[in-house]
């Protein structure tokens, strides 16, 4: 485990998002979907975001590629990749290169990343010479020794045709073309959601496992709190385009401090014990449109509004490792604690 | 379950499958034949009888005039309608499809062949032409549909969709033979060649091959741009383009899952349109008098042929049929999911 630990100080690239925002272009002009984010993400680590829809944990996660889609544009900030520089000034070639190469992207299992005209080996091999692999045998060995390790037999998955792999088959698929070319930042989009309990398990333990042998740099998007609980070292929560907390997964789900945190955490149902202890959070998520211009965006929301939050928008605050950005969370601290994730 | 290597169909498979299309094209071949046999012979007048009782008033014996109707129509005008139908059927069998009323003593099939020559293959040339031009021009329009180019692209597909054939037609006759004459004004080939392999025949078939074939180019360019154009706007929207970009694909790979998807859906209608070509073009032929399919319908319809009318919508039958096979065929040979039976 310590030399583990070595190699992955060694390898495994930090990124630096800074002060990031990203615009969507609507009829009521253009809207911040993403606002002064500012996160690290420690090398060798696992670093989840949750949020509900529409937070901007998509956006946030599409602009670690510089691939903020139409009419959506990145519209200041800084992703600074360890050995590749500010991915927001990469363009053309340089970009595509990075793409696959150093920053592997997973895809939402639900929705379709493989195309369903070629099997997947050939796939394979697009990707290989997309990317200059002189080796194509070898890539070939690569990816059917991870889909070896996902539990998959390699030989017949590379032959098979997108539609003849189940769900939680095809998510396994978009990990390895994820990993195949040694990336070393990896960024999961929600790669749970649409997958059943048991397969759920068997894909998040995979992510973790590959991310310690290969000493990756991982950002996993969920909405699932118990998904990112079970992967994640560290924790950041989106709100309305926002990080409102940051810090180690133990103590943000542990001891929340923002408000919106606690109020995720009290919505989770407890497996034991009345059901009804579970409180969905008051109100509706933001959407582009109706968040507020000036305040805090969670204040229609939340039960500790105060009069400052009316007008000033709570600044991210850091304190012994952890980022809160929250005005009551500095004036009085209600801590929920819930000791299963202590 | 015998799992055999997926993606790979198996020889019985095939051979069943191509059974199953052929018996299924068999029976709609013989629901069109009935229904025509059907038709022509109930419809008002019947034609079958009125023809047996003119040659009975021109003076023929009763046993000429039933022989010689018999000629036409394959079946004896007399007798009850079981026994004309097996008639007709037997004489379907040995391709015989009677003889025409409007060119006395000719049979259906040699005129039906004569006119498919001038039919198939400058239809043949227009549909694929149209196609290739129409699905590059789809992928262009598709792909720049927020730019100026991509918008005119869109708008001149929308114009020539709603313009009809004939007005193509004779705006080129009226621009090309007329105000600008390059071109010849209409018929199949000029007369002072010899037909056969030779230069000044086979230039001057392509010369008068041209109007005709732009004609219909431009005609069915619309449709090809516009569907494409929407599959190609649909795919893109598709997540694995988004993957593919993502996992760094180069623009070619990218391009070329793109297109092979968004194309898909316009082969069966590429194929029945090539089954519809032996329809011919009624508007086509006429305007540049163009001995072809098209032309010979209208004839015979005109001239209250029925021999020859029936004929020729058997052969329309039998080239969408067929078709329709070719495009199933086509589709499990392109698209793996149809394949392996469809099963996701």
């Amino acid at each position: 485990m310590t030399a583990n630990t070595a190699a992955r100080d060694i390898e495994a690239p930090g990124v630096r998002i800074r002060d990031l925002t990203v615009v969507y272009k609507t009829p009521a002009g253009e809207l911040p979907a993403v606002r002064g984010v500012d996160l690290a993400l420690a090398p060798g680590t696992i670093t989840g975001v949750v949020g509900e829809s529409g937070s901007g944990k998509s956006t946030l996660a599409l602009s670690l590629l510089n691939a903020v889609q139409p009419p959506g544009r990145i519209a200041a900030g800084s992703v600074e990749i360890d050995g590749l520089g500010d991915v927001l000034t990469l363009r053309g070639e340089d970009l595509r290169r990075a793409r696959g190469r150093q920053v592997g992207y997973v895809f939402q299992a639900a929705q379709n990343s493989l195309n369903p005209l070629k099997t997947i080996g050939k796939q394979l091999l697009d990707l290989g010479r997309s990317h200059e692999v002189e080796d194509l045998r070898g890539l070939v060995r690569e990816a059917k020794d991870l889909l070896a390790r996902m539990g998959m037999d390699g030989a017949r998955v590379l032959d098979s045709y997108q539609h003849e792999l189940s769900g939680g088959m095809r998510q396994r698929v978009g990990i390895m073309l994820a990993l195949v070319l040694n990336a070393k930042v990896v960024v999961l989009d929600e790669p749970t959601t649409a997958l059943d309990m048991i397969t759920q398990a068997t894909i998040l333990r995979i992510i973790r496992e590959v991310h310690e042998e290969r000493a990756l740099t991982t950002l996993v998007i969920t909405h699932d709190v118990g998904a990112v609980a079970e992967v994640a070292d560290s924790l950041a929560v989106m709100y309305g385009g926002r990080v409102v907390e940051h810090g180690p997964v133990t103590e943000v789900l542990g001891e929340a401090r923002h408000p919106y945190t606690q109020g995720l955490i009290r919505a989770i149902p407890r497996l034991t014990g009345d059901l009804s202890l579970a409180r969905a959070l008051p109100g509706r998520p933001p959407t582009l449109g109706t968040l507020p211009a000036q305040g805090c965006v969670f204040r229609e929301r939340c039960e500790r509004r105060m009069e400052v939050c009316e007008t000033d928008e709570p600044v991210a605050v850091n304190r012994d490792g952890r980022t809160v950005a929250c005005h009551a969370a500095d004036r009085h601290l209600t801590l929920i604690k819930r000791k299963e994730f202590v | 379950m015998t799992h055999a290597v997926p993606g790979r169909p198996r020889l019985g498979a095939i051979a069943r499958k191509i059974g199953g299309h052929l018996v299924r094209g068999l029976a709609m071949i013989w629901v069109v034949a009935t229904i025509s046999f059907v038709i022509i012979r109930e419809i008002p007048g019947n034609p079958v009888l009125g023809q047996y009782e003119s040659l009975i008033q021109k003076g023929m014996s009763p046993e000429q005039a039933e022989r010689a109707t018999a000629v036409l129509y394959g079946f004896l005008p007399t007798g009850n309608l079981w026994q004309q139908y097996v008639g007709y059927m037997g004489s379907l069998l040995h391709l015989d499809l009677g003889r025409s009323l409007s060119t006395p003593g000719v049979e259906v099939t040699t005129l039906i062949g004569h006119a498919a020559r001038w039919t198939v293959l400058p239809v043949l040339a227009g549909t694929l032409l149209s196609f290739l031009l129409g699905v590059t021009m789809g992928v262009y329009a598709a792909i720049k549909r927020s730019g100026k180019l991509g918008d005119m692209l869109a708008l001149s597909g929308s114009l020539l969709h709603g313009v009809p054939v004939y007005v193509i037609g004779l705006l080129l006759t009226a621009v090309f033979a007329t105000l600008w004459p390059i071109m010849p004004s209409g018929g199949p080939v000029d007369v002072e060649f010899v037909p056969g392999f030779n230069a000044g025949y086979i230039g001057s078939l392509i010369h008068h091959a041209v109007l005709p074939v732009v004609t219909y180019t431009l005609a069915s360019y619309g449709g090809w741009i516009l569907a494409m154009k929407s599959n190609v706007v649909a795919v893109l929207g598709d997540d694995f383009i988004l993957a593919a970009e993502l996992r760094g694909l180069k623009r070619g790979f990218v391009f070329r899952y793109l297109a092979r998807n968004a194309i898909l859906p316009l082969f069966t209608i590429l194929a029945l349109s090539i089954g519809m070509l032996f329809g011919g073009s009624i508007f086509i032929e006429e305007i540049f008098n163009y001995p072809g399919l098209g032309l010979l319908l209208v004839n015979s319809i005109s001239s209250r042929d029925y021999a020859l009318m029936g004929g020729t919508f058997l052969v329309i039958t039998v080239g969408i049929v067929v078709a329709n096979i070719a495009a199933d065929l086509l589709y499990t040979v392109i698209d793996p999911r149809v394949r392996s039976g469809g099963a996701a």
